[in-house]
């Protein structure tokens, strides 16, 4: 029987680029639909040129960060500077059920192929434009990345130690959020047109999903004027709550005990040591007030011992550790590979690479990457031929105006 | 948009923004809770820090668009009132230990007997089998073992993760995309899907281009403080200025308008505008070929000038003159954002102890189909009489028997 996938009747136009627009279509990718993703060689996708890159060679095909985020996909190349790439452009947006872009507000516009346009074409698209600030609002036309963003949904201020600098995450931290409620509105707006015909214009401030998951700091300062600031690893609730150090080069398991009876087991697996009866460590308040001396003696504990064997030791006894894992740790994470989260497939010129799977599965399929992300432009005379059915002059002619490339 | 379909939210705090996803895009959601409220109840921050149920201002942020009723699912009268519910629902999301509502006779397995067309979300740490799926696990030891915390913190300190627990936000809004795939499978064949969303694995996509990197470029990425890593040069991306801090990424295009910044503070001489070629200033460095003033300086003369303009002033010279310089915001900053203000993002919400509130509005705009809060967090069993006595038909006793009010 086929396997009769979510989105297998669902077609995408994806005019995007780096982020949060392919993150999104690759959720219908990954899961049936037919995308086109629309790039262009000038300049191409940021990802592309930033790293890891296949074997540390730079190229345009050798980016698994643009690997990752754009599985399942077709690539068309299309320079949309080109007169004759618009009427392409427009041929596909008639084609496609969901049409996502990402540039800044009004520049599809610019280009005749906004929101107005599309629906002339295809009356019941759901398009989805994505920026940092939104389409409309006196920074609209602030042009960054997550990285800024980040900045100013107010992440940065909460990562880190109290007493130094706020921390920059190593990502461009919006963007791990912004795809996934992007997507759930994508999904809603399909069903809806389903059941009604109708289609949407969705505007998706990145700013204004990633603050979503500050909502009850927000709250909080609007009611009581309190601001939440970085506290290392601290918990307000728990302790002992941190990354401990363990036997290698910087190697950590991190360890939050939630309750006296997690203590109490915590206790037992190091052997009940002297310094662990102190009755002032008896009562999460007590622990609270002296972590830093729990903390000293627990890391010295630790110390002594690979971060896996500190896991499994204090998860023996259901206390909450985890390594802190890397790239290298996750490859051979025994539950990953449970779930089959890393997909090795043949890509044409980075050979057979590891690709992330999904974080959910749905029972029946195998949920997640269905083939490699495409080379730049691979899929020309696929999207133009048979998807868009434009004949051998047409063809002809779109090359020779140099939209294609 | 979801306005046929109703959602029965069964999660404890590590579900409870799923959801409220689902909700914001229309679903009729109940948010089913024990007698005693959900464990979100007790987090943290409070109204006037009292750990009451009706003061978790955590279970208010992420419980609008949702009627709420108690159910006692350890008894027989609770689950029976559940099944009934759930011969209605189009999707039931859970966040138990794997095997747990099994064992209530509540999994998916007996739910799809009862409707054959359930989407059915079970939100866990690890997902519902496999070498870890028993294990304890948190928000701290997620951030480790999903790889974000490695990335996280100055090198010469250990990982952090983000003070504000993000894990169970990023594992429920992957959830509400899990559950509205499978919905569409379900319309494909008919039949009843059960969805495994784990937040270990939700926490390596927030990894990003550092997931699978070791397999890639033979190296793992490792946490840097606030340094930006390109190829062979680190660049800071965070300075301090006169009220807080900023980040600015001192490529090629930002250099050509700073510098004329730094020349009229004083910062610089005024040669430096000519004596270099600043659009290409940031390849060059990259290419380890010659520069008149190297990496060093530029970061130096910019740490200088930052320190004598404040965050806001830099922000909206940064807009008028095409350099993205963002403002490290505290929640004070991100409430008072123009932007926000000026695009009617925040909403007034009415707090259980009658004050009023500005809160987060909804998450995107759409012109044909808007998304709207209709409602905001219910408080413990509100709608135990509208939904268990009006709707279901039970008498006052039937409810409380149900609703754990009675004696057992």
């Amino acid at each position: 029987m086929p396997e009769q996938l979510p989105f297998d009747r669902i077609k995408v136009a994806d005019f995007s680029w780096i982020m949060v627009g392919p993150t999104t279509a690759k959720y219908l990718a990954d899961h049936g639909a037919t995308v086109v993703r629309v790039e262009t060689e000038r300049p191409p996708d940021r990802l592309r040129a930033a790293g890891p890159f296949k074997d540390r060679l730079p190229g345009t095909n050798r980016s698994q960060f643009f690997g990752d985020f754009n599985t399942s996909k077709l690539s068309l190349s299309l320079n949309l500077k080109n007169p004759a790439a618009v009427a392409v452009a427009r041929r596909l947006i008639a084609w496609a059920d969901v049409y996502i872009e990402s540039f800044t507000p009004g520049t599809v516009d610019d280009l005749g192929i906004g929101y107005e346009t599309a629906r002339a074409l295809n009356p019941s698209i759901v398009m989805a434009s994505t920026c940092l600030m939104g389409q409309s609002g006196p920074a609209a036309a602030f042009a960054g990345y997550g990285y800024h963003a980040g900045a100013i949904a107010g992440f940065y201020e909460i990562l880190g130690w109290p007493d130094r600098a706020p921390s920059a995450p190593w990502v461009a931290y919006t963007d791990t959020i912004a795809p996934r409620f992007l997507a759930a509105a994508i999904m809603a707006a399909l069903d809806h047109r389903r059941r009604t015909g109708a289609g949407t214009h969705i505007d998706a401030a990145q700013l204004e999903m990633a603050v979503q998951f500050l909502a009850p700091q927000i709250m909080d300062f609007n009611v009581s004027g309190r601001v939440v600031s970085r506290n290392g690893n601290r918990s307000d609730t728990m302790a002992p709550h941190g990354a401990f150090p363990c036997s290698g080069d910087d190697q950590w398991c991190a360890i939050a005990v939630e309750s006296d009876k997690q203590w109490d087991a915590l206790r037992g697996v190091l052997g009940d040591p002297v310094w662990g009866r102190d009755d002032r460590f008896r009562t999460a308040e007590g622990r609270l007030r002296y972590q830093d001396e729990i903390d000293r003696h627990l890391g010295q504990w630790t110390s002594g011992r690979s971060a896996q064997e500190v896991m499994h030791l204090l998860q023996s006894v259901g206390v909450p550790a985890g390594v802190v894992q890397r790239s290298s740790d996750l490859l051979r994470d025994p539950q990953l590979a449970h779930r089959n989260f890393f997909r090795y497939m043949d890509h044409p010129e980075m050979g057979n690479i590891p690709y992330s799977g999904h974080q959910f599965r749905i029972r029946g399929y195998e949920s997640g990457p269905r083939s490699p992300a495409p080379l730049l432009g691979q899929h020309n005379e696929l999207v133009l031929r048979e998807i868009l059915g434009m004949t051998d002059d047409e063809v002809t002619e779109v090359v020779a105006a140099g939209a294609i490339a | 948009m979801l306005s046929p379909y109703t959602v029965l939210d069964l999660t404890d705090d590590r579900g409870d923004l799923a959801s409220m996803v689902l909700g914001d895009l229309g679903a009729d959601v109940i948010k089913v809770e024990p007698p005693q409220g959900s464990s979100s109840r007790r987090m943290g921050p409070f109204l006037e820090d009292a750990p009451e149920a009706e003061c978790s201002l955590h279970f208010f942020a992420f419980n609008r668009n949702k009627r709420g009723i108690t159910l006692d699912l350890t008894r027989e009268a609770g689950r029976r009132v559940l099944l009934r519910l759930v011969e209605k629902a189009d999707f039931l999301i859970e966040s138990a230990r794997p095997g747990e509502m099994d064992e209530m006779g509540l999994g998916f397995d007996a739910l799809r007997q009862i409707n054959p067309r359930l989407v059915y979300v079970a939100i866990t740490a690890f997902g519902q089998d496999g070498p870890y799926a028993g294990f304890a696990a948190n928000d701290l030891t997620l951030a480790a073992m999903g790889g974000s915390m490695n990335l996280h913190g100055d090198p010469d300190r250990p990982p952090v993760r983000m003070t504000v627990p993000q894990v169970w936000l990023q594992a429920s809004a992957e959830a509400a995309v899990a559950a509205l795939t499978a919905h569409a499978r379900m319309l494909r064949t008919g039949q009843a899907q059960f969805v495994d969303v784990s937040a270990q694995t939700a926490m390596v996509w927030t990894m990003m281009n550092a997931m699978v990197a070791h397999a890639i470029q033979g190296a793992d990425f490792n946490r840097a403080g606030s340094m930006l890593q390109l190829g062979n040069i680190t660049l800071p991306l965070v300075y301090e200025c006169a009220d807080g801090y900023l980040v600015l990424v001192l490529n090629g295009a930002a250099l050509a308008k700073v510098v004329y910044w730094w020349v009229e503070d004083g910062i610089v001489a005024e040669e430096w505008i000519e004596a270099e070629d600043w659009p290409t200033h940031d390849v060059r460095v990259l290419q380890g070929k010659p520069v008149r003033y190297s990496l060093e300086e530029v970061v130096a003369a910019h740490q200088r000038y930052a320190l004598g303009h404040s965050k806001q002033e830099l922000l909206e010279r940064g807009l008028r003159e095409g350099v993205t310089i963002a403002a490290v915001n505290t929640v004070e900053d991100v409430a008072r954002f123009r932007q926000l203000e000026e695009r009617g993002y925040w909403l007034i919400a009415p707090l259980p102890d009658g004050r009023q509130v500005r809160v987060p509005g909804v998450f995107a705009r759409l012109t044909e189909t808007p998304m709207t809060v209709r409602r905001w967090a219910p408080k413990l069993g509100e709608h135990n009489e509208e939904i268990l006595g009006a709707t279901l038909g039970l008498s006052a006793q039937e409810i409380a028997a149900a609703s754990g009010a009675a004696a057992p």
